[in-house]
């Protein structure tokens, strides 16, 4: 394998001096993680915040119905008192997102025993807060009615029971911690994702790009061996996947302390040796990585065409991940033989703090290495035919 | 030395080498004259392993080319077509590259460099990066890199394509001084007065066939026409 290192170094440093290749290697890397701190923080904001903000709801008539007004004051609102001619007009031009117009002879129908029609005012084309209003105040009203009724039925010497034979009981398990959870589960693409982008350009610029500049036809005059070569440059894509994947953890540990997760009693510390866990495991989809964007850029014939190709590769890796996550499927033997399936899991468990089956490792290492070592085959395959020239 | 016997080569239906043989001595200047699509190139990546003939054989510094691959690639330089420089190296770099692949170690690289840069004057931007390079200093590189592990053997494939006067000469200057020190240098060419000022032999070849091979002088000689380009149209079988 002489000369293998010095097509491995000579790559490294031909591309780490292109300020192109550079960018788009290890930008996502870089601001990836800061990219999904905003995202985590904004999931976490809008959940704390929808379960505790008081419904805002302004009401109109309020004088006739002082006890429901009570009622609605007692619960989590914020009313505001207004004096609406045409509650309709007042939504339409957006100067109150929702009204609750209470009718004059509210207290009269009310005390005859009578039906009392309230009105709720509310524009549903609108997104936000006010939707959220509105089914709150409307369940606020409706459990304001039932308890009356109640009483009523209660007065009269009838069991309340009666005029409910069924009820529905409404049970929302999501919580604050379960939507972080779904935020963090996005992780393993973003890091395999950062793996591949890490060699994507290298590998074009040492294949198709060095067969378009005219370099390919002398370095094949060189006395190396074809194996050599393409292992040189495969090394040499993977070490900018290795690259890649460090800033991303370093920038991610960095990151992670301005996630919002201590509102909703998570704590979540990425040290060291987790890094080190995560970047361990990955190591072999690294080189997977590297000779799967290197054996396609070797077929495509100009740096564009390479370009085109890849793009559409490193939307492979992902598939896996959202088939599974869609099933919700556990990690298990099987599975790991799946590369970058094996990794995801893998990492996720790694993240979450779950105990990492030694066997799932030892599988999903020893599967993607093999892969790779099939993926360089090919590669060296594709430079022992003379149409890698032509 | 440089040999060829009998070489065959076809892409697909197209024959573009028919049982081609020549040879280029030591200490001289040897051109493989043709047109375009005459089956140069072709002849000379056979010669430099890159393509594998169909039938055939050919010979470097005596090694056998297709089993013998690293001792042939040892014992050659070759300058392809394109200089393909790697444009974000500097010249030293792009040159020890090539060195370093020929298993040269570092202390001995740095004195072959050296040497190289005095020989062929490359010592205003050998540690300046290609990219902005003249055509005359690219090729300078191009023949540092190729000549850097000291080939018997050179070949170059019109290697005077695309470069400007001054170029062209200090190219010249270059290969006599390479004959001089004994070496065999096998270029191909379609330019006439390059050839006229350059080599020693002559090898015509026309529609994948060698037409004629032999010293300057034979192929006005043999041709029965006054002018050397009038000799080589006629030999190449071109005005058919």
């Amino acid at each position: 394998m002489s000369g293998f290192k010095t097509v491995l170094l000579k790559e490294c440093r031909d591309n780490f001096r292109d300020r192109r290749t550079i960018l788009s290697s290890f930008s996502l890397a870089v601001l990836g993680p800061l990219l999904f701190i905003g995202l985590m923080s904004f999931v976490l904001n809008t959940a704390l915040g929808e379960s505790s903000e008081p419904a805002e709801v302004s009401i109109t008539g309020a004088e006739y119905a002082p006890d429901l007004i009570d009622y609605l004051a007692s619960r989590n609102t914020e009313i505001t008192l207004i004096d609406s001619e045409d509650p309709r007009t007042d939504v339409v031009e957006r100067r109150h997102d929702l009204i609750l117009a209470i009718p004059e002879d509210y207290q009269a129908r009310f005390t005859e025993g009578l039906m009392v029609p309230v009105t709720l005012w509310h524009d549903s084309s609108q997104i936000g807060s006010s939707r959220r209003n509105f089914s709150a105040v409307r369940a606020m009203v409706g459990s304001y009615a039932r308890t009356i009724g109640v009483l009523r039925l209660q007065l009269r010497g009838v069991d309340p029971t009666i005029a409910n034979p069924i009820v529905v009981q409404e049970m929302d398990t999501a919580s604050p911690a379960a939507r972080a959870l779904t935020v963090l589960a996005t992780l393993p693409y973003l890091l395999i994702l950062v793996v591949f982008m890490g060699g994507f350009y290298l590998a074009i610029d040492a294949t198709a790009g060095e067969r378009e500049h005219g370099s390919l036809e002398p370095l094949l005059c060189q006395p190396i061996s074809r194996a050599a070569l393409v292992l040189g440059k495969t090394c040499a894509a993977a070490v900018f996947s290795a690259v890649s994947l460090a800033l991303f953890l370093v920038s991610f540990a960095i990151a992670i302390p301005f996630a919002p997760l201590h509102k909703i009693g998570m704590s979540l510390e990425v040290d060291v040796a987790m890094s080190a866990a995560i970047f361990f495991v990955s190591t072999p989809l690294m080189v997977l990585g590297a000779a799967v964007l290197t054996s396609v850029a070797s077929y495509a014939k100009s740096y564009k065409e390479a370009q085109t190709y890849l793009t559409m590769v490193i939307l492979v890796p992902t598939l896996p991940l959202i088939v599974t996550q869609m099933m919700n499927i556990e990690p298990s033997a099987v599975l790991m033989t799946v590369p970058s399936l094996s990794q995801s899991m893998l990492i996720n468990q790694l993240i979450t703090g779950e105990t990492v089956d030694y066997l799932h490792v030892f599988i999903s290492m020893a599967m993607t290495s093999l892969t790779a070592a099939a993926m360089i085959r090919l590669t060296v395959w594709l430079y022992n035919r003379e149409r890698i020239l032509i | 030395m440089i040999q060829a016997e009998g070489l065959v080569k076809s892409f697909g239906a197209v024959q573009a080498v028919q049982d081609v043989s020549f040879k280029a001595d030591d200490g001289r200047v040897t051109a493989l004259l043709g047109p375009n699509g005459a089956g140069k190139s072709t002849c000379l990546r056979i010669l430099s392993t890159i393509l594998t003939a169909d039938a055939g054989k050919a010979y470097v510094g005596g090694h056998e080319v297709g089993t013998d691959r690293n001792a042939v690639l040892k014992s050659m330089g070759v300058l392809p077509h394109a200089t393909g420089l790697y444009t974000r190296l500097t010249a030293r770099e792009n040159i020890a590259y090539f060195g370093e692949l020929h298993g040269i170690g570092k202390a001995a690289l740095t004195n072959r460099i050296d040497d190289l840069v005095q020989e062929l004057e490359m010592s205003a931007f050998i540690d300046r990066k290609v990219e902005g390079f003249s055509q005359g200093q690219r090729i300078k590189v191009a023949l540092a890199r190729a000549i850097v592990h000291n080939p018997q053997n050179l070949m170059l494939d019109e290697p005077t394509n695309g470069l400007d006067v001054m170029a062209t000469r200090a190219l010249r200057e270059i290969i006599l001084s390479l004959k001089r020190q004994g070496r065999c240098v096998l270029f191909s060419s379609h330019i006439m007065q390059e050839v006229a000022n350059l080599c020693d032999d002559v090898i015509v070849i026309g529609g994948g066939q060698v037409r004629f091979q032999g010293t300057l002088d034979e192929l006005v000689r043999s041709s029965g026409e006054e002018d050397l380009e009038d000799a080589f149209i006629r030999m190449a079988g071109i005005e058919e």
